[in-house]
């Protein structure tokens, strides 16, 4: 039987955050995630940071929250962002009437706009569309979810937090009309755990009414998927949304060497409906065409799908864009107010440009629950990786430029202990995934990690892997690195597994190079390694 | 006018263009690409023909086991070096040290001899990239459990300057080293220091039977080499390569050479835009380039362009095209299935064609009376699965130059 004031169910963005702040005012609290850190809805959307821009119209409420937490990630996580700025595009297909409203529904949140001459923004974007009618630039920006996320945790670590992956929790523990901890399963070992605590708080996203139907509660949450589509390449240098009522398909956003292009909106009956369709492909080609009109002739490196958890209040309009008239603000819900049960609070819905807000909001609640009176300090004090300037310097001595600035980036200071390894042997300074510029001492260091359990965990803390060749050559190096912790991997079936996961992601855009590729990487396994299923 | 030009210069055209050449034809390939030889081991994998066969549309069944034959011994009369019989079939390492079925490999990639050995000693050049020891030890000892496995790591001082900052020494580095008068000296002391170390393993050293399992050397494309490996009083075996292969490539090597020894003409890193063609008649490739086009006339043709890989089959979301001749394809309805390393329908696109090659159209009628296909274009076969990526090649490449 273990203790903590705070006990967070899920992993995701708004987990990670809540961990943090509740950390930062001295509450222990422990976060427990049925798979790894991010690997729900916090891994699988644009990656976009909102300027609110979007919102201004119909649901300005929440454009308001988005462009004041824009700033503020921006100010305390800018290693984790990248300030292009965005576009809203009129095409030649959208509705001109539109831009009068969300002028003004900008001017009333605040959202500062600015209209760029189309002779301008034509040659800044030499493959959007010449027939684009108006342009207006904003303060969107592009984030890393993955980098965000782990950046909270180790904070939160530094001040005493802990977070356990694979431990899924299957109940609440009921005494009398309060929740006094959870059981958990650690779905590593089959261990059954119970830990009480003075609070729950039910992060989990598409999972939350699962966790508070234990406790006879009911909680509306919607399941709306969404797909979008990774490009192989920078289609675009900023952000660019469609200037007209929230629809599939609205959004381009560069991250680095990729481009996704998002989303589409259908209700499904779980958060683990996740498969991507060739119907959805298609459809999201059709609505980037009008933006860029050789989409369809760019190479798609995969396909991939999030669920939105969408928290229903009201009655669900009866339009069959379902999932877009409810509100994408949260709901913050006390259910000692709302069911009379002690010790336990649902957040649900909202975006990840607001976690650091819903966060707050939750910590707060808790806080005063508690009698803890320590301020929040989540918005002023930075996420930024700590390392030292000698630090840097070695790294940048012993590795090229551009692997070192992102291992800088991902480690801080834990660069050190790596930095030392390179230094002893310089063949752990070799590239082992090329595409992503992962090296041999990074993906073995992340490899023997107490918390990393399976090739995915690595793909999303080094991700290796995520670049063009979707593991058909980085997944074959890291083996003997498996190896070596053959009590943690069985080697082959880490493979297999990592293949048919990044395969899940390429059958729906299977074409073009995409396609050559593959028949190069089965040639590769089926063939000269002799790969069966 | 040429008897025939051929399109793409891979393993299919290769062999079309060769055995054409032989019979006295006036033959040109023209290839935008190297080939994907290296991308292979340099094995040649027939499959089952008996079963293969008897699979609807697939090649083999077109032809009939007759000409597979005839195309697997054509290979190792051009490459007699190459061991296997009709048949059955050998056993080759694959990177990881497992052992691979396939029907003609070279005698240094041959794994036969392992199944002998008490001691088995695996070469490991120091910053060999994508070679693992440690896994290919355990692969060995679970498919020889007779056998005692010794890793003997060993450094070439040629490579100094890589070793001391770190940088991986590629395959095909090591094996062009070792075909050097240098390498071959340092082959030759290795090979001493290896004989050694096996005498000092066990006390009856006479007896005990050893062989040697190490990267690839390359060394069935080197005569220095097999003359020293001649000497050697034990078995000296080739591991295959994770790509890029040195025996791969080296078999490209040797096919080009081939065929211009015979009087053939290689055009190459130039593409065939498009076939000119009157009714049912290819008469001629227009080639271009940045200033003007180029036009090639032929008798005949034979179309082995590789397929997806090679890039003689394009593939868009709402459609599939033969690049060169625009000829019909078979699609299949079904696309993919969803475990990455099972059979996969898209494998099965390709130009449909009657007994003697001629690519069909949706009515089974002949588009072209003078062209032949040859290799991947050729639709109904999944090469991984059925493991006759060779086989089909070699098969459909001889019949297409036999018959020009």
């Amino acid at each position: 039987m273990t203790k903590y004031q705070v006990v967070i169910v899920g992993g995701g963005v708004t987990g990670a955050g809540i961990l943090r702040d509740l950390s930062m005012r001295g509450i222990s609290t422990l976060l427990l995630e049925q798979g790894d850190l991010a690997h729900g809805t916090s891994s699988r959307f644009h990656g976009l940071l909102h300027s609110g821009a979007r919102y201004v119209v119909k649901d300005p409420e929440s454009a308001v929250e988005c462009i004041k937490e824009n700033y503020i990630l921006k100010k305390i996580a800018n290693h984790c962002i990248s300030d292009t700025r965005g576009w809203f595009v009129q095409t030649k297909v959208d509705p001109p009437e539109y831009i009068q409203q969300w002028l003004e529904g900008c001017r009333k949140t605040q959202i500062p706009v600015k209209e760029i001459p189309l002779a301008e923004a034509l040659a800044k974007e030499p493959l959007m569309d010449k027939n684009v009618q108006r342009v207006f630039e904003v303060p969107d920006a592009a984030v890393d979810g993955f980098k965000l996320i782990w950046a909270n945790v180790k904070s939160a670590k530094e001040y005493g937090g802990e977070y356990k992956t694979y431990h899924q929790v299957k109940k609440l523990i009921l005494d009398n009309k309060r929740v006094a901890g959870v059981v958990v399963n650690n779905l590593l070992t089959g261990e059954e755990l119970e830990i009480h605590c003075d609070m729950v708080i039910n992060a989990a996203g598409g999972w939350a009414p699962y966790i508070a139907a234990t406790a006879q509660i009911p909680l509306k949450v919607i399941c709306d998927k969404g797909t979008l589509l990774a490009f192989n390449q920078r289609l675009c240098q900023r952000i660019i949304n469609r200037l007209r009522p929230s629809d599939d398909g609205d959004i381009l956003v560069p991250h680095e060497t990729i481009t996704i292009l998002g989303t589409t909106s259908k209700i499904v009956d779980s958060p683990i409906e996740n498969n991507p369709e060739e119907a959805e492909v298609k459809k999201l080609l059709e609505i980037g065409e009008d933006v860029i009109p050789t989409i369809k002739h760019c190479r798609i490196i995969r396909a991939f799908s999030g669920v939105r958890p969408l928290y229903q209040d009201a009655p669900l309009d009866s339009s069959e864009k379902k999932g877009r008239n409810v509100s994408r603000s949260f709901a913050l819900i006390d259910h000692q107010l709302e069911n009379g049960i002690d010790g336990f609070i649902s957040i649900v819905g909202g975006k990840f440009t607001t976690y650091r807000l819903m966060a707050e909001k939750v910590s707060d609640m808790v806080a005063k629950k508690l009698g803890n009176t320590v301020p929040c300090r989540t918005a002023s004090e930075n996420l930024l990786p700590q390392f030292s300037k000698d630090i840097e310097k070695k790294a940048y001595q012993l590795l090229p430029n551009v692997p070192t600035e992102k291992m800088l980036q991902r480690l801080g200071g834990d660069a050190e202990s790596l930095l030392k390894v390179i230094e002893k042997d310089p063949s752990k300074g070799q590239l082992l995934c090329e595409c992503e510029m992962v090296t041999v001492a990074e993906v073995e260091k992340i490899a023997a990690d107490d918390d990393t359990y399976n090739l995915a965990d690595i793909r999303r803390k080094t991700r290796l892997g995520m670049g063009t060749c979707q593991g058909a050559f980085c997944a074959f190096r890291a083996l003997p690195l498996l190896w070596k912790n053959k009590d943690k991997y069985d080697f082959l079936q880490e493979l297999k597994t990592f293949l048919n996961q990044r395969w899940k992601g390429i059958r729906p855009v299977l074409w073009g190079e995409q396609l050559r590729e593959t028949e190069l990487t089965k040639a590769i396994y089926s063939s000269t390694l002799q790969i069966k299923e | 006018m040429w008897d025939c030009i051929v399109i793409g210069g891979g393993l299919a055209g290769l062999i079309a263009g060769i055995r054409a050449a032989e019979r006295g034809k006036k033959i040109l390939i023209i290839s935008k690409g190297l080939s994907s030889l290296s991308y292979s081991s340099g094995a040649i994998d027939i499959g089952d023909v008996g079963q293969l066969e008897r699979q609807t549309d697939h090649p083999y069944s077109l032809l009939r086991q007759s000409v597979v034959r005839a195309g697997m011994d054509y290979f190792q009369k051009l490459f007699p070096n190459y061991q296997g019989s009709w048949g059955s079939t050998e056993i080759m390492l694959t990177p990881l040290g497992t052992p691979k079925e396939t029907t003609l490999v070279s005698k240094m990639q041959n794994a036969g001899p392992l199944n002998n050995a008490d001691i088995i000693v695996l070469v490991a050049p120091e910053g060999l990239k994508d070679f693992f020891p440690d896994i290919i030890k355990d692969s060995l000892e679970k498919n020889y459990p007779k056998a005692r496995i010794i890793i003997y790591p060993f450094k070439i001082s040629a490579f100094d300057a890589w070793y001391t900052l770190g940088k991986p020494v590629t395959g095909m580095e090591y094996a062009n080293y070792w075909n050097t008068p240098s390498g071959i000296a340092e082959f030759k002391k290795l090979l001493i220091s290896i004989h050694r170390k096996i005498a000092d393993c066990r006390k009856n050293f006479k007896e005990i039977k050893k062989a040697v399992v190490s990267p690839e050397l390359s060394s069935s494309w080197s005569k220095p080499l097999q003359d020293i490996l001649a000497e050697t009083p034990f078995p000296f075996i080739e591991l295959t390569a994770f790509p890029p292969s040195a025996n791969g490539h080296n078999l490209y090597c040797a096919l080009t050479k081939k065929f211009k020894s015979l009087g053939g003409e290689l055009l190459l890193g130039s593409e065939v835009e498009f076939v000119q063609c009157r009714g049912k008649i290819a008469e001629k490739a227009i080639v271009k380039s940045k200033v003007s086009s180029s036009a090639f006339a032929a008798r005949s043709f034979v179309l082995a362009t590789g397929g997806i890989l090679g890039g003689g089959i394009e593939v868009t979301p709402d459609s599939a095209q033969e690049t060169v001749m625009g000829l019909p394809l078979f699609i299949p309805s079904k696309w993919t299935n969803a475990q990455f390393l099972s059979e996969q329908p898209y494998t099965h696109t390709g130009v449909e064609v009657d007994n003697q090659l001629r690519p069909l159209d949706s009515k089974k009628e002949i588009v072209l009376n003078n062209v032949r296909i040859a290799g991947r274009m050729l639709a109904h076969y999944d090469p991984w699965s059925n493991n006759c990526a060779g086989g089909v090649s070699l098969a459909t490449g001889w019949f297409a130059g036999e018959n020009i």
